[in-house]
């Protein structure tokens, strides 16, 4: 079997816009996704079976076809079900083949990692029951089946997301029963704040509103979820709205199936080797592209993925011409979003003590507080002694929240450092893989190495 | 709806052609997916592989739902499962 001279890590906007660049370049390129077809989150595809479509903005649409085409005429080696594993200590990337139980050893010349983001999500009392889920997941699930979640759905947080979500549910006929959101986006936008700069934004933030208000979907701004209870098979989600500050903060009660949460975006990129030059034993030329390198939304993931792949072309020693798309207009909106959707009141303030900061390993702000009173003053200790981050998720849905909060219960200006473990020391598999797998691995290089621990 | 289902539990669960156990399980109700063996509940979460909430046995493996296609006639069950076809390894 002979190994592509480029691996892509990721099948959204940003990995095929990558591979499409450098096979039409004249390399051979394998494009590896976890999921069954290309797509990523935000081009997510109806699954074959789908009942219907989830409406998504006509722009939107076409930036997906033109590289769904594009991927289709070119000679990209796609490998649906295909996880990403990480690099061994000779610089091999191992990648698993869920459908076939094995991991294999390759040796590209060049590997890009187009991951995508993944969501922030604030700790709330009770989040970790089931029923509470990501704003981003159930998208995901309305995408790929066409239809809307069914039952009542909360919808809370803060950020563009929410509304988009609340929009395409009200239009496929299952409106969730709120929107809450942290952020007060009218008042700040009042303030004539940057919209004008970026009139796409306006104009798909107007549309999403309009059918909201037609459905008659209430938006609660300034306001926040502070509990979520188990009721009967459901869910009991209470909402504080207003600042505590002025006013006493009104309380609301929800009785939901289902509470999606969404505290914003961020790259996906635990666990992710950094942008690096081939290494004299070996290992490839390493760079990131789209979201998972910086967090800009999926038009620019299409630009950063070409760039990328022309960064690759040099660094393999391809004349390259072209210049670099333009990434500052995409920074502006993202900077703009921010400002309208900014909370309120601290998302991380005013948390009780049983609140669960690492669900996977259980633990609590209440158990981050004895650790540190037991003597850990850094990250890593805090790891270590309190098992903080050392679950299942490796710290994707807890690492950024628990270095908050360790950072406040320290003494002022300590650098306690990270749950998160640094990207330098990051060791393979950064992802869970079966065990079986790694037994039948087959190593593919002429030298037949196996699979090398650091 | 094809009728094609799988089974949690044992109890038959339709799904759409290429829908993930994840999806499928939502559209029937079920969101508790078993105890993971630290006082927590699974349950689907991020939908993206990512947060392994909402880890299953799928034919005896353990599978992110939300990763894997559901199949005619598998045979779904919470990873800590205690019915006898759970205990093959």
């Amino acid at each position: 079997m002979t190994e592509p001279d480029v691996l892509v890590i990721g099948a959204g906007p940003a990995g095929v816009s990558a591979a499409v660049t450098l096979a039409e370049a004249g390399l051979s390129v394998r494009l590896c996704d976890q999921g069954p077809r290309p797509g990523g989150a935000i081009h997510r595809q109806p699954a074959p079976g789908a009942a219907g479509r989830v409406p998504v903005p006509a722009a939107q649409r076409r930036r997906w076809a033109a590289l769904a085409r594009r991927l289709e005429e070119s000679a990209v080696d796609l490998r649906p079900g295909t996880v990403f594993a990480g690099l061994d200590a000779t610089g091999a990337v191992l990648v698993e083949d869920r459908a076939a139980g094995t991991v294999a050893a390759l040796h590209p010349r060049g590997l890009i990692l187009a991951t995508g983001a993944v969501e922030r999500i604030m700790p709330r009392p009770g989040w970790e029951l089931p029923g509470v889920l990501t704003a981003g997941a159930l998208q995901v699930m309305m995408k790929e089946s066409g239809r809307p979640p069914a039952g009542r759905t909360l919808l809370a947080g803060s950020g563009p997301l929410l509304v988009a979500v609340a929009a395409q549910m009200a239009r496929l006929g299952c409106p969730p029963v709120a929107v809450v959101e942290a952020g007060r986006p009218l008042a700040v936008a009042a303030k004539g704040l940057g919209l004008l700069a970026t009139p796409a934004i306006l104009h798909e933030a107007t549309g999403y509103m309009a059918t909201l208000a037609r459905h008659r979907v209430p938006w609660l701004q300034g306001a926040r979820v502070t509990c979520i209870a188990a009721d009967a098979g459901a869910l009991r989600v209470t909402v504080a709205r207003g600042t505590a500050a002025a006013h006493k903060p009104e309380a609301l009660g929800f009785t939901v199936d289902r509470l999606a949460l969404h505290d914003g975006i961020r790259p996906n990129d635990t666990g992710l080797p950094e942008d690096t030059q081939a290494t004299d034993n070996g290992g490839p030329h390493i760079l990131r592209a789209g979201d998972c390198r910086e967090a800009l939304g999926g038009a620019a993931a299409v630009a950063d993925g070409e760039r990328a792949a022309r960064a690759m072309l040099r660094r393999l020693g391809r004349a390259c011409g072209r210049p670099s798309p333009d990434l500052s207009g995409f920074r502006r909106a993202q900077a703009v979003l921010a400002d309208l959707f900014r909370p309120a009141v601290a998302p991380l303030d005013h948390l009780p003590p049983e609140t669960i900061l690492c669900r996977c390993e259980r633990r609590t702000l209440a158990d981050l507080r004895r650790v540190v009173a037991d003597g850990a003053h850094s990250a890593r200790e805090v790891k270590l002694n309190g098992r903080f981050a050392m679950g299942a998720c490796q710290g994707r849905f807890c690492a950024e929240t628990t270095d908050r909060l360790l950072a406040r219960l320290l003494a002022e200006g300590a650098a306690p450092g990270t749950t998160a473990g640094s990207p330098g020391r990051a060791r393979w598999p950064v992802r869970p893989v079966s065990v079986a797998a790694l037994i039948a691995s087959s190593p593919t290089s002429p030298s037949d190495t196996p699979l090398h621990e650091d | 709806m094809s009728g094609a289902t799988f089974t949690w539990n044992g109890r038959p669960v339709p799904f759409l052609a290429g829908q993930s156990l994840a999806a499928a399980l939502d559209a029937a109700g079920v969101r508790d997916l078993g105890a993971d063996g630290l006082g927590s509940r699974r349950r689907v979460f991020c939908a993206i592989g990512a947060c392994q909430g909402c880890l299953v046995r799928r034919d005896g493996q353990v599978v992110e739902a939300c990763l894997t296609v559901a199949t005619e006639g598998a045979e779904v069950t919470p990873v800590t499962s205690t019915t006898p076809e759970a205990h093959h390894d």
